[in-house]
C-alpha cells in the first residue's frame, strides 16, 4: 500500500521492528482480547436496545394514551399497540489516545502501553461495534489511526505502533482535550447515526493544571463524549502514581502569603472515570468495571 | 498574573545516618520554579518541621543532582542538561553547611 507507506515515512520506528513489537503484544494479549471483547458487548448491547414504539392493530404491549381516544371512538380507533422497532441505528465511535511522553519511558511503562493498545483495539476490532480511532499526544497530537479506515490486520497495528517511541518532552493533555473533542463534533457533524462517542485515554497519569483540564473533561461530559482515563502505572514498586504526592502554594486569605501544601496526587486528579492499571492481566476487569461505572451513571443523570 | 505551572516528578532520599531526617522516597511532583530554599522548604514540611518551637525549627538543607550541587532552579538544571520536565529526578540533601546568610541568596 504505497499511500500508506509515505505517510509512515516520518514515523520513528522502523516497520520491521514495530512488526515484532505487535506480534508480542498481541500473542500477550491474545485471550485477554477475546476476553474483553466479551464483556464489553455486555455492556454495550443492552444500550443498542430496542425500543417500544406505537401506533399497530397488534403488538406487545399498549399504548395507555390511546385509549380514551379507542373508548370515544367507539373502539374504531384501535391503534393502540406498541411494537418493538428495529434497533435503533446507534454507533459507537472509539477513540483510544495514548501518551506518547517521555515519562512513560522513564517509568519503565512502555511495554504496558504497548500490550494495552493491542489489547483494547483487538477488542473492540472484534465487538465490530463502529469506528475506531487511535490517536498519539505528548507535544503534539497526532492521529495515527483514524475512524473511517478499517482496522483488520496485524498490519495495521505494526503501522501504529511505528508512531510510538516514548520520546515527546510534554504532556499536553489540554490540547489532546481540545483536539479530540474537535475531532468528535466534526465526526458527529457528517454522521446520520445516532452517534456515541467513547475516548479511551491510555497514559501514565502525570500532567500539570489540573484545572483548567477538569473544565474540559466537564465540557466533554455536556457533549456527550465519555473519556475513560487508564493510568498505566510503573512497574517499579516505589514510583507508583498512588504513593505520589503533590506540592503547591495556596495564598493565605489573611496575608496573602504563599502557604505550601503537600497533597496526595491523585485527589486532584481531572479525570472522574479512571483505573489504574500495573499489569495487562488486570486491565479488561479494570476497564469493564469503568465503563459499566459510566453507563449507570450516564442512565441515572 | 500568569503563573508557569510546569511540574516535575520528583523524589527525595539522604545519605545521612540521622533518621529524624529522613522522608519517604515516594515520587513527589513539584514546580519546576524551585530552587534550594523551596525544596528545603518541602523536605521540612515532609519533616514535619513547620513549628516555631525548638524541636520543629526548619533544617536549612542543601540539594544535589547526581552528586553534583545544585545552585539553580530545577528548571535551570533540566535546561542546562537538555533535560525536560518528562525526566524523574532524584534528588539528594543533606544538612546544609554553608551560613543561612549566603544560603538566602540562592
Ligand atoms: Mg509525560
Amino acid at each position: 500500500n504505497l499511500q500508506l507507506n509515505d505517510l509512515n515515512d516520518d514515523a520513528p520506528i522502523e516497520l520491521e521492528t514495530a512488526r515484532e513489537l505487535w506480534r508480542k503484544s498481541e500473542l500477550a494479549t491474545q485471550e485477554l482480547a477475546s476476553g474483553l471483547c466479551e464483556q464489553l458487548r455486555l455492556i454495550l448491547e443492552p444500550t443498542l436496545a430496542t425500543k417500544l414504539r406505537g401506533d399497530y392493530k397488534t403488538g406487545k404491549r399498549l399504548n395507555m394514551k390511546r385509549i380514551i381516544t379507542y373508548i370515544a371512538s367507539e373502539f374504531r380507533k384501535d391503534k393502540i399497540w406498541l411494537r418493538r422497532t428495529k434497533p435503533s441505528k446507534r454507533q459507537y465511535q472509539i477513540m483510544i489516545a495514548v501518551d506518547d511522553s517521555k515519562s512513560m519511558s522513564e517509568s519503565k511503562s512502555t511495554e504496558l502501553a504497548y500490550h494495552s493498545i493491542a489489547l483494547v483495539s483487538k477488542a473492540l476490532t472484534q465487538l465490530e461495534s463502529g469506528g475506531l480511532s487511535i490517536v498519539r499526544f505528548g507535544e503534539d497530537i497526532k492521529v495515527v489511526h483514524p475512524f473511517d479506515k478499517p482496522f483488520n490486520n496485524q498490519e495495521t497495528g505494526s503501522r501504529i505502533f511505528q508512531w510510538f517511541d516514548f520520546q515527546q518532552t510534554k504532556t499536553d493533555i489540554k490540547q489532546l482535550c481540545a483536539k479530540s473533542l474537535k475531532i468528535f463534533e466534526d465526526a458527529r457533524a457528517t454522521s446520520n447515526s445516532d452517534l456515541w462517542q467513547l475516548q479511551i485515554i491510555l497514559s501514565d497519569g502525570v500532567c500539570e493544571d489540573h484545572e483548567t483540564i477538569q473544565r474540559m473533561v466537564r465540557k466533554a461530559r455536556e457533549e456527550k463524549i465519555m473519556l475513560v482515563f487508564v493510568v498505566i502505572d510503573g512497574i517499579n514498586s516505589n514510583e507508583s502514581i498512588l504513593d505520589m504526592s503533590q506540592v503547591s502554594y495556596v495564598p493565605d486569605p489573611n496575608t496573602g502569603a504563599m502557604n505550601l501544601k503537600v497533597d496526595k496526587y491523585l485527589d486532584t486528579f481531572p479525570f472522574e472515570f479512571y483505573v489504574v492499571v500495573r499489569d495487562i492481566n488486570e486491565l479488561p476487569e479494570m476497564l469493564s468495571l469503568i465503563l459499566r461505572q459510566y453507563f449507570s451513571e450516564m442512565a441515572s443523570a | 498574573m500568569s503563573e508557569d505551572k510546569t511540574q516535575i516528578k520528583i523524589n527525595f532520599f539522604t545519605k545521612e545516618d540521622d533518621e529524624s531526617i529522613k522522608v519517604s522516597d515516594a515520587p513527589l511532583y513539584v514546580p519546576v520554579s524551585l530552587k534550594r530554599y523551596g525544596l528545603s522548604e518541602v523536605v521540612n514540611h515532609l519533616l514535619g518541621n513547620a513549628g516555631e518551637d525548638e524541636d520543629s525549627k526548619p533544617i536549612p538543607f542543601d540539594f544535589l543532582i547526581d552528586g553534583a550541587l545544585l545552585r539553580t532552579s530545577l528548571q535551570d538544571y533540566l535546561t542546562k542538561n537538555g533535560l525536560s520536565n518528562e525526566a524523574y529526578l532524584s534528588l539528594e540533601y543533606t544538612r546544609a553547611v554553608l551560613p543561612p546568610s549566603f544560603l538566602a541568596s540562592f
